[in-house]
């Protein structure tokens, strides 16, 4: 049996390989992914643990709750007391924190979002970084930098350049080029300067701070023994004492549950749309060779063959293909990952690099998916193979009988469906953890996907002849024939266009959703906003300098700057932000959406009062008249009574206080102003207004002045991006489709041989030949087009809906849905190609006499 | 795509020979495997026959069917069609031939089951883009006696009543010739003799010309013509024979 099944294989070649294309793509994705995400995974450890390759023992404050996106800081001085543990030869303190140089007139950032450092030196013996040219720093005024910015700013050692510092540019002299480690460690497009620890604390407003203490042990005291004396020694609840291999460790597993788990996500998602679009093709693809060798069955049957022996002549022959389109898309999955690298370095977000590696748990994952899925999808059509009498071998154009269940398929068709409505309804809904909402979502997706396929082989046989007459009027009497063809066998064309609907109802969807959240973005800043200006500070959630306000009021056509600042706070179990306005001129560039209470309220909140975001409110199951308890992250509690409700999600979500009310609470070096709304006098020119206020923030180069226009264009531009990029991951989905469409039709072909005959020796053209499969092709590819949209438009309305408490908009992008429609029908057209040539080239005698 | 009228009725074309062919000789293969189908054929249809090719399997009637219809290339010789010399034609062009001049019914029927009856005898007209005659259409309907059965689709109808709206399709354009590849040769005696009946009438009442290729002596004998073949040569030509006397020609070839 073995035999007869690697027999069939070698002598359908095309029709295998089409098939194994359908379960390969989407292998090849997901072994992409892994060996992408272990490739930054291991980069990451790399890093931390060359960074703490020179010292044995870390010192770090323990915050009253975790903030990923907050530093926190310790005093300084706790090194004296680790300096005198015995054992310790040498302690230091270090910080690090968010600058950059700006040398020739150029601000030397990384590129698409890595982090912009500035470290405090260290003694070389504890220091991860080598001077290659040059040396350390020491005085004050002095920096050195990797050489990866070096490069970039093409800086030499000597040379004057700005360091942009919280509290404004400074004049700094290059005095050294550094490598990191060993030097071959690439660190992922994030620049490195290195400074005075003096000029970092008093730069960046942290006097008396550190942000970690290294230590580093006298020769013979291990590092954990090391680290047990220090904890002992210092015995302070509020510290955290590791090990560097244990901080290494931590620092590296944050980042990647940040960064590697995101990407992990996001493609694994991407690779499991392809696979179900590949089941489609695979059980299409089965169900209709089964169809195909309905005699063949038959007559192993009639010469003793058992139901279990076709059975497996059908399993085997799935096991077989997608045996070697796993092995195929694993190899191909290291080229994904190493393709994906340069796409990251193209855009700018270079990834940490190390060697690609292929982990044997990928190699496990891929192959259980590849053959599972593969497996699941050709059973049904296994099974009914197993059903043929034997007696069909006798019959010309016998058929395998249909199931048992077919006259429930309807009811099938449907019950999946709404069950799946249901899933994503419930998904969007229901109050659960994330992983829990993107499983039942996408589980949701999955049925309302199948249940449509199901349902879809009842709408191809209208649309067949809907569309039967226009096409007649273009093409021709082929047109007519090639409308037939489509509607000859519903389920056939359904599935094939079902496959379609996947890649072209996710692209819809996404496009609906990512356009609705642009509008919730931008459509706020049209909403809420009563100024003209923004300035905000370069960097995560970095402050501004307190001298940016008084430079910014003092500017002539300047009517009003408000400073608006927050803070990370616990309230309760969450964690929440506390956002300090000015209670005096807020009102002026900024418009409440009052839920409960008005603008009078603004005026008097003092340092008692606050106005709490109406989702923010309903989280907290707090209304007005009641408290509000807050810890800070430093530690420090405040109690706000809650008078007035309002909804934003963009700019003010959280808990609103006045700036007197926020400073107490603020971390060590925050100025509580993160962004300035900038108002100009009536009648001013915008462009010389802003133009004016860059003048006047020259000095504090991390401070940026955007337009709401230019605001609005920089999150369309994020947008866009986006957008791109699930469009081209989409697009192997789509791709994975069009290869079902070619399969499907080569398959029809093969199978109406006699007919093509006939129909050329009647007179019908090559061409004509061509464009009737062509338009088959289209039909096909038309149905799954519709769908899609349908179902994206579905997705959508569902989706934004379940969101709209977010502000996310439901907009129907009608220019880009035809579009969609538009390409589509190209679809069907690339994929008749090989089909319609196949077909034209048949020889008209010996199809004619084609069995 | 061109877009000819339906042909002028055969009756009023001039008399003469429809299909000519000269000296045809087809081998396939090369040195010790090669296989002379066709050797030297030289034969000539005029209009308004109905002609039988006849011959054990293998003696070449086939081939000589294949070649005289463009849907196979010789060897060497040449082959008129209506007046068209097909050497040299590339595919387009013999196919626009066969659209034109040649009718075809096959043994197997080859209907396309997704058409109704009707459908498919519009079939190759629509494919040119031309329109039928609507009273040469009836005139056929009537005479295939299918007026109430025109809706239905292949599978709802007898072998028999398939083949018949197979003659009226390669009819319904009024080809200067229509081939007959064993067009008995999956029915019964009953209704092989209505399909033969209906060829007969084509060439007597409407005055086409059919070529049919078969090995059913009681086709044959419909026939006005009987041309034997054997080893790829015309080793008999004669004018109407009965059943029996073709039966007994046949022995004397085997």
């Amino acid at each position: 049996m073995l035999r007869l099944v690697l027999r069939g294989l070698a002598t359908r070649k095309l029709r295998s390989a089409l098939t194994a294309i359908a379960i390969l793509l989407g292998v090849t994705m997901i072994s992409g992914t892994f060996v992408l995400t272990d490739q930054i995974d291991r980069a990451f450890v790399q890093i931390f643990e060359q960074g703490n390759a020179q010292i044995d023992v870390v010192v770090k404050d323990k915050p009253p709750f975790e903030d990923q996106q907050t530093e926190v800081y310790l005093d300084a001085d706790v090194v004296d007391r680790v300096r005198e543990v015995d054992g310790v030869a040498l302690a230091e303190p270090f910080l690090q924190v968010q600058g950059y140089l700006v040398a020739n007139g150029e601000q030397l950032v990384s590129q698409g979002g890595a982090p912009n450092f500035v470290f405090s030196s260290l003694p070389q013996a504890m220091n991860p970084y080598t001077p290659i040219a040059g040396r350390l720093p020491e005085a004050s005024g002095e920096v050195a930098v990797a050489k990866e910015i070096a490069e970039q700013g093409k800086l030499e050692v000597g040379q004057a350049a700005q360091l942009a510092t919280q509290a404004g540019a400074k004049d700094v002299t290059v005095v050294g080029i550094l490598q990191f480690g060993d030097g071959t460690t690439s660190l992922g497009g994030s620049t490195s300067v290195i400074a005075p620890f003096a000029d970092v604390q008093s730069w960046w407003s942290l006097d008396g701070k550190a942000s970690f203490i290294y230590a580093k042990s006298a020769d013979g005291v291990s590092e954990d023994e090391l680290a047990d004396r220090v904890r002992s020694a210092l015995d302070d609840p509020g510290l955290i004492v590791q090990t560097a291999a244990e901080d290494s460790a931590e620092q590296a597993s944050e980042l990647n549950a940040l960064i590697g788990r995101l990407i992990r996500f996001a493609l694994l998602g991407f690779a499991g749309v392809a696979v179900l679009v590949g089941a489609f093709i695979i059980f299409n693809t089965f169900s209709i060779t089964v169809a195909q060798r309905t005699r063949e069955f038959a007559m192993l049957r009639t010469i003793g063959a058992s139901r279990r022996q076709i059975l497996g002549t059908v399993v085997g022959e799935a096991f077989v293909i997608a045996l070697a389109a796993t092995l195929v898309g694993l190899v191909l999955g290291l080229g994904f990952a190493w393709g994906l690298n340069r796409v990251f370095e193209l855009v700018g977000f270079g990834l940490p690099a190390t060697g690609l590696r292929m982990p044997w748990q990928t190699v496990v994952v891929c192959l259980v998916v590849g053959i599972g899925v593969t497996g699941l999808a050709a059973i049904g059509p296994a099974l009914r193979a197993t059903r043929i009498a034997p007696v069909s071998a006798l019959r010309e154009g016998a058929a395998p009988p249909r199931g048992r269940l077919a006259r429930l398929t309807p009811l099938v068709g449907v019950l999946i469906g709404v069950l799946g409505g249901a899933g994503l309804v419930a998904g969007l809904t229901q109050d659960i953890g994330t992983t829990q909402r993107l499983a039942i979502l996408a589980a949701g997706a999955i049925a309302v996907f199948i249940g449509v396929a199901v349902l879809s082989r009842y709408l191809v046989r209208p649309v067949v002849h809907a569309a039967a007459p226009p096409i007649t009027a273009v093409a021709g009497g082929v047109g007519r024939i090639a409308a037939e063809n489509a509607g000859r066998n519903p389920a056939r064309t359904a599935v094939t266009a079902a496959a379609l609907m996947i890649g072209i109802g996710l692209v819809v969807f996404v496009t609906i959703f990512v356009g609705g959240l642009k509008e919730s973005f931008t459509g706020a800043i049209d909403d809420s906003l009563e100024s003209e200006l923004i300035v905000t500070a370069q960097g995560f959630g970095s402050p501004l300098p307190l001298e940016v306000l008084p430079a910014v009021r003092a500017v002539e056509g300047v009517q009003v700057a408000s400073p608006v600042g927050g803070t990370p706070v616990q309230i309760g179990p969450g964690t929440f932000a506390l956002i300090g306005v000015d209670p005096t001129d807020i009102d002026q560039v900024y418009s409440f959406d009052w839920d409960e209470g008005d603008d009078a309220l603004v005026g008097g909140l003092g340092t008692d009062g606050a106005l709490v975001e109406a989702n923010v409110a309903s989280d907290l199951g707090v209304g007005v008249g009641d408290a509000v308890d807050v810890t800070s992250i430093n530690g420090e509690s405040a109690s706000f009574e809650v008078r007035g409700l309002y909804t934003d999600e963009q700019f003010l979500n959280g808990v609103t206080v006045t700036q007197e009310a926020l400073k107490p609470l603020l971390q060590s070096n925050a100025t509580g102003i993160n962004t300035l709304f900038v108002k100009e006098a009536e009648g001013a020119d915008s462009a010389q207004v802003q133009a004016a206020v860059e003048a006047a923030l020259a000095p504090f180069p991390t401070a940026q002045v955007q337009s709401n226009a230019e605001i609005k264009e920089q999150i369309e531009s994020g947008v866009n991006q986006l957008l791109v990029i699930f469009y081209a991951l989409l697009a192997l989905s789509v791709i994975i489709s069009l290869f079902g469409i070619v399969n499907t039709l080569v398959l029809s072909i093969f199978e109406r041989t006699r007919e093509i005959g006939m129909l050329r020796a009647v007179g019908t053209t090559r061409r004509q030949l061509r464009r009737m499969i062509r338009w088959e092709s289209v039909i096909t590819s038309i149905i799954g087009g519709v769908l899609g949209v349908l179902i994206g438009i579905l997705f959508g309305w569902v989706t934004a809906r379940g969101l709209e408490a977010e502000g996310i908009a439901f907009i129907l992008p009608i220019g880009t849905l035809l579009i969609f429609l538009g390409l589509s029908i190209v679809a069907g057209v690339v994929a008749a190609i090989l089909p319609a040539r196949r077909a034209a080239k048949l020889d008209v005698l010996e199809a004619l006499q084609y069995e | 795509m061109s877009t000819t009228e339906a042909a002028a009725p055969a009756a009023e074309r001039p008399t003469g020979d429809v299909v000519a062919a000269r000296d045809l000789t087809k081998v396939y293969g090369e040195g010790e495997s090669e296989v002379r189908a066709l050797d030297g054929v030289t034969i000539s249809f005029p209009h308004g026959q109905l002609a039988a090719v006849m011959g054990p399997s293998g003696s070449g009637k086939s081939t000589l069917m294949h070649i005289l219809a463009g849907l196979d290339q010789p060897t060497s010789g040449s082959v008129v069609v209506d007046g068209t010399e097909l050497a040299g034609l590339n595919d387009q062009k013999l196919t626009l031939l066969r659209r034109e001049k040649i009718g075809f019914v096959f043994q197997f029927f080859n209907l396309l089951p997704m058409l109704t009856a009707q459908e498919n005898i519009q079939l190759p007209l629509r494919i040119a883009g031309a329109t039928p005659d609507p009273e040469w259409e009836r005139t056929l309907i009537e005479a295939i006696g299918l007026g109430d059965r025109l809706t239905h689709r292949p599978s709802e109808l007898s072998g028999g009543q398939q083949q018949r709206v197979a003659v009226a399709r390669a009819l319904l354009s009024r080809p200067a010739v229509v081939f007959g590849d064993e067009p008995t040769g999956n029915l019964d005696s009953k209704t092989g003799a209505e399909v033969l009946e209906l060829l007969r009438r084509a060439v007597d009442e409407f005055g086409q010309t059919v070529i049919m290729v078969t090995h059913d002596a009681s086709a044959a004998s419909i026939a006005d013509r009987v041309v034997f073949l054997r080893d790829g040569r015309v080793v008999r030509d004669s004018g109407r024979m009965s059943a029996s006397e073709i039966l007994d020609t046949i022995k004397t070839l085997e």
